[in-house]
Formats: structure tokens, C-alpha cells, sequence
């Protein structure tokens, strides 16, 4: 999963999406109740997991894996064959940015344990690693982080809307390698959220690079354009390019921060043009581990939020203090993401390596969100 | 670690808006260094009470108040 090469082989629409090991799911919205049985569906579906699929130990995290994600992809296939809802949810891919890499998506596929998915709009399913058993968790696990067990709630967390009615039905493994088969070209990795579409924005990327020479970074603010140095504040030069609207901050040591991008494509870019301006001042630079080190996006689920209920069930991964900040900061455990959310229902996502950390993390919010609906 | 990383972006992203001004307004370039402001701005209006002045390219150099300030155009 190198995030460097890629964005250079990529023509621009493709850009520089780091590989992306799984689709987003079309999540649907559903009930608590509707959570609570499917959850006992995946329940159930993992204890007859390991009939049916070989392990995936290195992609899956026991309890939230990859393959769910990838899983979708197949679910989408045969939702969008059964179901119009998922076509209008689908149909939202044309208006979303295709970041991502399709090679990624038919390589997973291939290897991908398949577990059947219902017709459902809600996905989200468990395409489970046999590791990730819960028969220890009983039907009290169920619901949104009410419990006091720690896996139970993560699990609960993770898995807000999911659940799906997994069917540990053997036949269905036939019908999905059908449907994984059909689905590899066409799935574009577009994130579907929810079936309505909302799509986080990426707002700033962090990226860092080594130049691997030493600077003189008086040198360099004497004589590049827009740039400051002031050494008694902060020991780099601050450099500002239009085009990408970036800034730059450079050191002596010859690394170097990018910020203010708005895609992984724009930071690289961006970053290469502040390597050039150095290299045109006679410094010998190079451009070697350029690494994304944050992503942050945005969005609004456009309904108010009960935040104080959200802090109340979610407790384990939520801090509301009004007082201090206006909004909830929500720390989800996977992906390792921080949200701030905010009563208004603007949602900012952030602490992303990876474009598809934002949107996953969102999908995982999303239904937990509506649960917390104000009036 | 990572967040340190924020900090420094804190700092670096804490003027982007001189970069909105170089977009929209006439800065063309700004720079910094020594205590020393240098601003080059394009299509610049000197307006007095009396009289306009236009002009193509103003290069601007400012340093620190405090009894020893001087500005320069030219």
C-alpha cells in the first residue's frame, strides 16, 4: 500500500487515491430494531463463518474487517439488480469523485470469502473473518454502546447499521461469486452513503516530503517569492504557491510540510512545485518519501443532532463539554478517525491516512447519527 | 507524533489568507525575512484628497515600528 507511486501513474480523474482495499458500503437506514435483529443475523452468520470462508487474517481486524466494505461490492451488485432504492443511491456515483483505484477493488474481490447479502438496501454486512467470532455476545449486546462491555460496544459502535441479514445459507456462495464476478469492472469505489448520498469533502491534506539536502533557508527567503522566515517564531521558511493554494513549511534539514491541499493528487503537486522553486535556487533537492500524513473532510447530514444523547450511549468514545467547544468529539476506533460533530449536523472528519478512512467513518457514524435525530 | 504535525500546519496555514489576497487583490508577491516585509502589488490607486495616482508595480518595504520604522516605496 504504497501511497508515494501511485498518484503519479493515475491520470488525474483516478488521482491519487490511496489503494483502496475496500468499496464503501450503500448503508441504508435502519431502525433499532431493525439494527438489533440484524445484528443477531451477523451474530449468527459468524458462528457459521467458518464453514464457509478461509481466513483473511492479515486484512481483517476481527471485529470491524475489511471485507465488509468489499463485501458491499457484491451486495451492491445484487441490491442494485433487486432493488430501485440502492439504484437511486448508485445513481449518485456519477456525481462523486472517482478517487479511487479500481485495480485494488477487483483484486479483493477475487479473494474475497463470499458471504451472501440479501436484498436489502441496508448493507454493511459482515463479510466476517472467521476470527471475528461473537457468540460470547449475547442478544443483551445489542443496541448502540448501551452496554458496559467494551467489545460490545465497539462492536456496536462499529457496526451501527449493519448487520446485515447475512444468510449462512450455502447456495449463496454460488450466486455471489456470480455477482462478485460481474461486479469487479464496475464497481468505481465511490462511496454511497446511506442511500442519500452524502458524500464527506475532503478540505485539507497534510502531506510531508524529504528534500535531502541541507538549507539555507535564508537563501531561500531572500529569494523566493511569497515566503516567510522569521527564526525567533518558527524555525522554517513559510512558502505560499496559488496553484495548488498550498503552503508550504521547509527546514533546514531539507524536510518539508505541505498543507491546505484538497486532494491527495493537489498535495503531491503542490509539494513537488515547492521542490522545484528550491531546486531552481541551486539546492540539489529531491522529492523522496512524500507521505500523507492527515486528511479531513466534511460534511452535513442536514438534520439537527441530540448531541447529548450521543454522548450519553457513546460515552466510551465521545466528549461533549459545551462549555469548552460547541461540538462532540467523537473518537471512532475504526478507522481511526476523530469526528467533531455539531448540532447543526455539520459533521468534520479528520486523522484519515487515507481518503477511504473518511468516508468509511462516516458510514459508520451516519446511522448512529439518525438515531440521535432532534425531534 | 501526528500531532505535532498539526501544530506545525496551525502555523503554516494561520496566514492563507494572504494567499486569497494574492488571488483576488493585486499582492503579487510578499516576503519576509529579517524583521523585513517586502510587498510587490500590480495596478495599484494612490488616492489623495486631491488626485489619483495609478500605478503598475509598487514595491513595498516595511520594517518594525517601535522608533526605528521606515517605509519605502518605489
Amino acid at each position: 500500500m504504497a501511497s508515494a507511486p501511485r498518484p503519479e501513474r493515475v491520470p488525474r480523474l483516478l488521482a491519487g487515491c490511496l489503494p483502496l482495499t475496500r468499496p464503501t458500503p450503500t448503508v441504508g437506514l435502519v431502525s433499532m430494531e431493525q439494527e438489533e435483529t440484524y445484528l443477531e443475523l451477523y451474530l449468527d452468520q459468524c458462528a457459521a463463518q467458518d464453514d464457509l470462508a478461509p481466513p483473511r487474517s492479515p486484512l481483517f481486524n476481527p471485529v470491524a474487517p475489511y471485507g465488509m466494505y468489499i463485501l458491499n461490492a457484491s451486495n451492491l451488485d445484487t441490491a442494485l439488480n433487486s432493488n430501485p432504492e440502492v439504484k437511486e443511491a448508485s445513481g449518485d456515483f456519477s456525481s462523486v469523485d472517482l478517487s479511487f483505484l479500481p485495480d485494488e477493488v477487483t483484486q479483493e474481490n477475487k479473494d474475497q470469502p463470499v458471504i451472501s447479502s440479501r436484498h436489502e438496501t441496508e448493507e454493511n454486512s459482515e463479510s466476517q473473518s472467521p476470527q471475528s467470532r461473537l457468540p460470547s455476545l449475547s442478544e443483551q449486546d445489542i443496541g448502540l454502546g448501551l452496554n458496559s462491555s467494551s467489545l460490545s460496544n465497539s462492536h456496536s459502535q462499529l457496526h451501527p447499521g449493519d448487520t446485515d441479514s447475512v444468510q449462512p445459507s450455502p447456495e449463496k456462495p454460488n450466486s455471489d461469486s456470480l455477482s462478485l464476478a460481474s461486479i469487479t469492472p464496475m464497481t468505481p469505489m465511490t462511496p454511497v452513503s446511506e442511500c442519500c448520498g452524502i458524500v464527506p469533502q475532503l478540505q485539507n491534506i497534510v502531506s510531508t516530503v524529504n528534500l535531502a539536502c541541507k538549507l539555507d533557508l535564508k537563501k531561500i527567503a531572500l529569494h523566493a517569492k511569497n515566503a516567510e522566515y522569521n527564526p525567533k517564531r518558527f524555525a522554517a521558511v513559510i512558502m505560499r504557491i496559488r496553484e495548488p493554494r498550498t503552503t508550504a513549511l521547509i527546514f533546514s534539514s531539507g524536510k518539508m510540510v505541505c498543507t491546505g491541499a484538497k486532494s491527495e493528487e493537489q498535495s503531491r503537486l503542490a509539494a513537488r512545485k515547492y521542490a522545484r522553486v528550491v531546486q531552481k535556487l541551486g539546492f540539489p533537492a529531491r522529492f523522496l518519501d512524500f507521505k500523507i500524513q492527515n486528511m479531513v473532510g466534511s460534511c452535513d447530514v442536514r438534520f439537527p443532532i441530540r448531541l447529548e444523547g450521543l454522548v450519553l450511549t457513546h460515552q466510551q468514545f465521545s466528549s461533549y463539554e459545551p462549555e469548552l467547544f460547541p461540538g462532540l468529539i467523537y473518537r471512532m476506533v475504526k478507522p481511526r478517525i476523530v469526528l467533531l460533530i455539531f448540532v447543526s449536523g455539520k459533521v468534520v472528519l479528520t486523522g484519515a491516512k487515507e481518503r477511504s478512512e473518511i468516508y468509511e467513518a462516516f458510514e459508520n457514524i451516519y446511522p448512529i447519527l439518525k438515531g440521535f435525530k432532534k425531534a | 507524533m501526528a500531532y505535532q504535525l498539526y501544530r506545525n500546519t496551525t502555523l503554516g496555514n494561520s496566514l492563507q489568507e494572504s494567499l486569497d489576497e494574492l488571488i483576488q487583490g493585486s499582492l503579487n508577491t510578499y516576503r519576509f525575512c529579517d524583521n523585513v516585509w517586502t510587498f510587490v502589488l500590480n495596478d495599484v490607486e494612490f488616492r489623495e484628497v486631491t488626485e489619483l495616482i495609478k500605478v503598475d508595480k509598487v514595491k513595498i518595504v516595511a520594517c518594525d515600528g517601535k522608533n526605528t520604522g521606515s517605509n519605502t516605496t518605489e
